[in-house]
């Protein structure tokens, strides 16, 4: 018997000041221990953020991701986190632990202008499975780039 | 042993290092650092929890182990509980650096001179354990609010251990003390001392404002969504500030918080209050209303009065309004708004809501011809299941025509628990009793309870008639012209001049009350009053 596989996303406000370089310390230390923590714990999924916000998609055993939901319930900079789903799936979306660092390069602003927003980012208007494919697709891109 | 019975031979021998002898021990020892991390692990703790001991935390071996530098916890013996449920008695002695010296014994819980150090359930400090540490700190640096002490009570707690079951609302409790751990430093004193009440000791000297900051966090943190066996759960956190001051004891400074606590649940929860001198005097003075009003029912120190209101078509009485008085010999006439929220709070409104009842079915019973009194209900009376009960006792009593009785509710009654609330109007509706909406236009005032029901009149809120306003107007010509269109009547209160009356005549409202019309009355002068008023209509006929 395979354990069941869940599914988390959720997108929270960031309370990181966007000076000094402070947020992109922040965001990579951030990044780093997500990348630590869920290649021991068996998460595999999405993180994306802008300036504005944090978007995850976090799968794995059920333990494991209610586990790593709560430590970012406990991490400060995390600031109105907005559950999206939390359900059961058939099957892991993603192969490994994919981030999307989202900065404001032309590029990422581009992309994201494409799924419906027309300036900026706002994680906000999206569904929690419309995140879904866009962290898939944004998955799939890195992937295909770091090839 | 003495170094006497130790025979010659022996002592000649050198001995192993220190290292090995505790690799020699069966029982597992490690050493944890600062953090938490465990820097040293004996074979046997090696043996017992894993190889790779050393890197791991105390609290990834013991999963209800908090390692929040609790007073608890150093120096002193408490049970820890693995994740397969083992029991391990720990013994913490604290050594130079930060560091600690950890031996665990296999075995049952500890015993205490005064109960269990630590809370099973979550790995804090129990009550009693808080209370040492508090007179303790208290001593060494009580005078100057340096100690603050937060009150934590979590709000809908009892919601969720009913619905989702206890295993949950005890994971729920576990993730809690984690978060309030989490939060506080290594040097404050997490207790959970009571089902879903924690408290906080923040001890090293507090800085400006620094408490108010951490009761704000406590506040954001714990009330932040919780994911629990796949359940989502939503719960806030009420805390209660007060600092310590010269010459305070434990219990002083613990009430003091629970009071604040109070005051932030009153002020609507899911905030923090900080104690102010006077919140012990309001909570007094609330006390005392509360006895007061506890005997005000059997004292006979309520009256109603009944306030009339009329047809506009046919310019007649055609029932009042009864209104709840309270003479109290000291305080006076108590106004409503300042007792009826408290007997609403006690639970006290469900028998006075009944005599109110029954006095006014039983003076109904006598006026003239088919004279409506309408009694306000309020929300808490539809919650206590008698309702339909009192109702009916109340008319058979009195001899009132059921379709003689009007019972006025507000939103409020329909916010919670909508199908039984409902279930019960239907029930009275089917007894022959009127129902109306009182107070409409504000709150929310949901069109979607008008068609869930079929009021028998809406009454409109007086700001809307004493409105001059051309948006007034509008609202009353709209709400006007919703009754019509459902079949509902609608009242316009608060009609205090000639004026406002000709407005909502243009409007076709159906029924007015208000100052103009009848002001409220004792029951002795309605029979006089409804003369008069006979006489007037027929002059001015």
């Amino acid at each position: 018997m395979s354990t069941v596989i869940y599914r988390l996303v959720y997108y929270s406000r960031n309370h990181i000041p966007d000076q000094n370089g402070e947020l992109d310390a922040e965001i990579k230390q951030i990044l780093e221990r997500s990348r630590v923590n869920n290649d021991k714990d068996g998460i595999t999924g999405a993180l994306l953020f802008n300036a504005g916000c944090f978007a995850q998609v976090l799968e794995g055993p059920l333990d494991a991701v209610e586990r790593t939901f709560e430590r970012i319930q406990q991490d400060e900079r995390h600031g109105d986190v907005s559950l999206l789903a939390l359900e059961p799936i058939a099957e892991r979306a993603f192969g490994s632990w994919a981030m999307g660092f989202l900065g404001r390069s032309e590029t990422n602003a581009h992309r994201f202008a494409e799924v419906g927003t027309k300036s900026g980012f706002d994680v906000a208007r999206l569904s929690g499975d419309e995140i879904h494919s866009v962290l898939k697709r944004l998955a799939i891109e890195e992937e295909a780039a770091a090839a | 042993m003495n170094a006497a019975a130790i025979p010659i031979a022996a002592r000649e021998t050198p001995l192993p290092t220190s290292e090995r002898i505790l690799d020699g021990l069966a029982e597992p020892v490690v050493v944890v650092n600062a953090d938490g991390e465990i820097v040293y692990a004996n074979t046997a703790g090696e043996k017992t929890f894993g190889v790779w001991l050393v890197g791991r935390s105390l609290a990834d071996l013991f999963p209800y182990y908090l390692h929040s530098g609790q007073a608890a916890t150093v120096g002193r013996v408490s049970t820890l509980t693995t994740e397969d449920h083992t029991k391990y008695i720990a013994r913490f002695e604290p050594m130079e650096n930060g560091l600690c010296v950890v031996s665990l014994h296999a075995g049952g819980a500890a015993n205490h001179e005064d109960g269990p150090a630590c809370d099973e359930l979550t790995g804090l400090a129990t009550r009693n354990c808080f209370m040492r540490a508090l007179d303790v700190a208290l001593v060494e640096r009580g005078d100057l609010g340096e100690i603050a002490v937060h009150c934590i009570d979590l709000d809908r707690f009892k919601l969720v251990n009913d619905t989702l079951g206890h295993a949950i609302g005890d994971a729920l409790l576990k993730k809690v003390a984690e978060r309030l751990a989490k939060a506080c430093r290594k040097e404050d004193v997490v207790a959970r001392i009571g089902g879903d009440e924690f408290v906080v000791l923040q001890c090293a000297p507090v800085r400006e404002g620094e408490a108010e900051r951490l009761a704000n966090r406590l506040v954001d943190l714990l009330g932040r969504t919780y994911v629990l066996n796949g359940h989502t759960v939503n719960i806030g956190a009420s805390v209660g500030l007060a600092y310590s001051g010269s010459g305070y004891q434990g219990r002083d400074v613990m009430r003091n918080a629970d009071l604040a606590l109070y005051e932030a649940k009153r002020a609507g929860r899911a905030r923090f209050r900080c104690f102010e001198f006077g919140m012990d005097a309001n909570l007094r003075e609330r006390r005392e209303l509360e006895i007061d009003l506890r005997r005000a029912l059997a004292l006979k120190q309520f009256e109603l009065h009944y306030q009339p209101f009329l047809d506009l078509k046919s310019n007649r009485v055609i029932g009042f309004e009864a209104l709840l008085r309270w003479h109290h010999p000291r305080r006076g006439n108590v106004p409503p708004l300042d007792f009826i929220p408290l007997a609403e709070e006690t639970g006290l409104i469900v028998t006075i809501g009944e005599w109110v009842l029954r006095s006014a079915c039983e003076a109904a019973a006598n006026w003239p011809g088919d004279m409506v009194a309408a009694v306000n209900v309020s929300p808490l009376q539809f919650k206590s299941d008698t309702l339909l009960e009192t109702v009916s006792s109340a008319l058979e009593r009195s001899g009132l025509p059921a379709s003689r009785l009007e019972v006025e509710i507000t939103e409020g009654a329909l916010l919670d628990d909508t199908e039984n609330v409902l279930a019960t109007l239907h029930a009275l509706r089917d007894l022959g009793v009127h129902i109306s909406m009182d107070d409409f236009g504000t709150g929310y005032s949901s069109l979607a309870y008008l068609q869930k029901f079929p009021f028998s009149k809406i009454k409109l809120d007086r700001s809307f008639v004493a409105g001059t306003g051309a948006d007034c107007d509008a609202i009353l010509k709209a709400v006007a012209g919703l009754g019509t269109s459902l079949g509902m009547a609608i009242t316009a209160e608060g009609v205090e001049t000639d004026e406002q009356l000709n407005r909502i005549r243009e409007e076709r409202c159906t029924y007015v009350q208000g100052y103009l019309t009848g002001r409220p009355m004792t029951v002795d002068r309605i029979a006089r009053f409804l003369e008069n008023g006979q006489q007037r209509t027929e002059a001015a006929s």
